[in-house]
């Protein structure tokens, strides 16, 4: 088996792996397995899931609720495993902007001045791409923790998955706003703010949703200038870190059209941004049955209701389904040709249990 | 109104334009509003790609018609601002460029802002009918939360007055309702399940028919060996057919089976109407297809409900 039908090299080098694509292909499946794997090839490897299945959670020993947040071993794995150990844990992304802004500031009073304020408590979870940035960020958290050889992050669903890489950029560019430069670099009483477009920005905040959430918005403002320094520079680490010979993207699919063709803008985002790319896992294919020869095709034509036409009908919606869908995987194929891609059958059952882990981290690394 | 919404990749987008031109044969006009549109939906209803200007899509003859449009954010702030006669240097303060400043402030703002000007759109009769795609992935409920969530961060203002007045439309079944899409395998299911029981509990929504999406066919006949059935057919097989009917039944008897299993999962837990659409082995739809789905959901939505 060549290295482009596997994923053995980076799950035995890399220390960060990011898996991305549209939702509904499998894809926080596909970064268990990917951590069962590194576990058994002998590494010490944390899974960052966002938003499980049910049934993958409860595999993966995760309980629902704010303990998940810190990483929880697994410890049902095979007896061969070894020396490797998998944990994995689920995002919190309110936590993890409260852990970044505790980091961040200098007193625990100026954090408590932060994370008591409504607005921040509004906003943390759900400012435009908070949760692709914490995902990164939790990324970066527990790779400069030194406690781990592997850090597999999985990444929220999103139609615009390339939401994921520009979160950064997009946090930068935030605490770039003309608007909020001024709030926050002036440090004037809010009465004394002359400057037009933040007074009239704070006059439409007041006119529009009332006159108490002003003074809030303005204090979390003034708060977090106090921590803008560090949240760019972090920004900026994690920019580069995500672009080093240290981290990997693994872009999951399945065969459908419209899947494909968000696979497909996806790896063209990752080229263009010179991220680094270990491939494509093409999941949930259906499997192609074997051909009606023409003169037994020929033979059962033109049956009456019944049985056999019941067996020939559905192996023919078969063989057409499977036949676009291989069309589909082709064109993709040709995209990522330089790269690993590996397909993957569609199973009986949703993987619900490490066993099913393992035997999708066996087809991952190429061992069956 | 009517809200289309489910997860990521069950074909929501795909069900919200067949329930369009469901709607446009019997004879209604339709306004179809993509709120966080994937490409494509203009054409796919016979048009052009929407944007934010009202555009009929497709006139149907002796019947009614469907129009398109999408509702950018910072749009619906400008007009919700015109219409509360808010004039000069506020409306210049709330520009599109401090939008996303004063957004940032007021979580949940941008959705209420769409929700609220399809509101406006829904109380001036701009339609009969006014189908809403909604936000895919983990982002339907937020979406329709945004107008209960708000009122807990802001206690004044014309926010506050625009997020009760949609509230209020959310709750009132003769004015809206929720169409929730699902797939009939386990994950999918159990999150639709999950998604139903917020929106009718936490927002107050009332619910059209479920629709299972991409549904295979029953064949009963696959409970039979090939052979076995070839012979209530009184025809033989021969070893090669044999094999290739063979190869392709033992993993339709699994997926039929679980499909089973999904929909009287959907009937016992949600009670309630089901549509079930076919599973079409085209990868790209055109609009013939679409008449097809159009066909079956028809089917459940015109009936008295119960």
């Amino acid at each position: 088996m060549s290295d482009l039908d596997s994923f053995a090299g980076p799950i035995a080098d890399a220390a960060l792996i990011v898996t991305c694509g549209p939702g509904g292909v499998g894809k926080t499946t596909t970064a268990a397995a990917l951590g069962v794997a590194a576990a058994r090839a002998g590494r010490r490897v944390v899974v960052v899931t966002v938003d499980p299945a049910r049934r993958l959670a409860d595999a993966l020993g995760l309980e629902q609720g704010a303990a998940a947040d810190a990483p929880h071993r697994v410890t049902n794995l095979p007896d061969d495993t070894g020396d490797g150990e998998l944990w994995a844990l689920m995002l919190d992304a309110a936590s993890t902007f409260d852990r970044l802004v505790r980091e961040q500031t200098a007193s625990a009073k100026q954090a408590d001045a932060i994370l008591e304020n409504p607005v921040y408590r509004a906003i943390s979870g759900s400012l435009a791409g908070a949760q692709e940035y914490m995902a990164i960020e939790r990324l970066h958290q527990l790779h400069t923790s030194g406690e781990w050889d592997l850090v597999i992050v999985d990444t929220p669903p999103s139609r615009h998955a390339i939401d994921l890489l520009e979160a950064p950029d997009r946090l930068i560019g935030f605490l770039s706003h003309p608007v909020y430069r001024t709030l926050t670099v002036g440090q004037r009483a809010f009465a004394k703010v002359t400057n037009a477009a933040a007074s009239m920005f704070l006059w439409a905040v007041r006119r529009l949703a009332g006159p108490q959430i002003v003074e809030d918005t303005v204090e979390f403002f003034r708060s977090l200038a106090n921590i803008e320094p560090g949240l760019r520079q972090r920004a900026e680490e994690v920019s580069v870190l995500l672009r080093s010979d240290d981290a990997t993207f693994v872009v999951v699919s399945s065969p459908r059209a419209e899947a494909i063709g968000e696979a497909e803008h996806l790896i063209g985002a990752l080229r263009d941004g010179d991220f680094p790319f270990a491939g494509v896992v093409v999941n949930l294919i259906h499997p192609m049955p074997e051909p009606l020869t023409p003169a037994d095709r020929a033979a059962l034509a033109d049956l009456e209701d019944g049985p056999l036409a019941d067996h020939v009908a559905w192996h023919d919606e078969l063989t057409e389904l499977a036949t676009s869908e291989r069309e589909e995987i082709m064109a993709l194929a040709d995209l990522a040709e330089d790269v690993a891609v590996v397909e993957l059958p569609l199973m009986p059952v949703d993987v619900h249990d490490v066993e099913g882990l393992v035997g999708l981290a066996e087809q991952l690394t190429g061992d069956r | 109104m009517a809200v289309v919404a489910g997860k990521g990749g069950v074909g929501s987008s795909t069900v919200a334009a067949a329930f369009a031109l469901a709607a446009a044969r019997e004879g209604a006009d339709v306004l179809f509003v993509a709120v966080d549109g994937r490409p494509g939906m203009g054409p796919l209803l016979g048009g052009r790609e929407l944007d934010a200007n009202d555009r009929i899509l497709r006139r149907l003859k002796g019947a009614g018609q469907v129009r398109g449009r999408t509702i950018p954010a910072d749009q619906a702030f400008g007009d919700y601002l015109e219409l509360k006669g808010v004039g000069g240097m506020l409306r210049r303060a709330a520009s599109a460029a401090s939008l996303p400043m004063i957004a940032a402030a007021t979580p949940g703002l941008e959705h209420l802002l769409v929700l609220g000007k399809i509101k406006e759109l829904e109380r001036e009769g701009a339609a009969d009918l006014i189908i809403v795609d909604a936000p895919p992935a983990g982002h339907a409920a937020p979406f329709l939360r945004s107008a209960t969530g708000l009122s807990d961060v802001v206690q004044s203002g014309p926010v506050r007055d625009q997020a009760v007045e949609v509230d209020a439309m959310l709750r009132d079944p003769a004015r809206c309702l929720a169409m929730i899409v699902a797939l009939p395998e386990e994950t999918p299911v159990t999150e639709a399940i999950g998604l139903a029981d917020e929106l009718r509990g936490e927002i107050g929504l009332g619910l059209l028919p479920f629709v299972v999406n991409s549904c295979w066919s029953d064949r009963p006949g696959l409970a039979k060996s090939p052979a076995m059935a070839a012979r209530s057919h009184k025809v033989t097989l021969t070893p090669a057919a044999k094999q290739a009917l063979a190869s392709s039944a033992g993993f339709g008897r699994e997926r039929l089976e679980r499909q089973r299993h999904q929909i009287d999962r959907i009937r016992t837990e949600l009670g309630l109407p089901m549509a079930r659409l076919p599973r079409l082995a085209t990868p790209r739809l055109t609009i013939h297809d679409l008449g097809t789905l159009a066909d079956a959901l028809a089917e459940p939505l015109l009936e008295p409900g119960p």
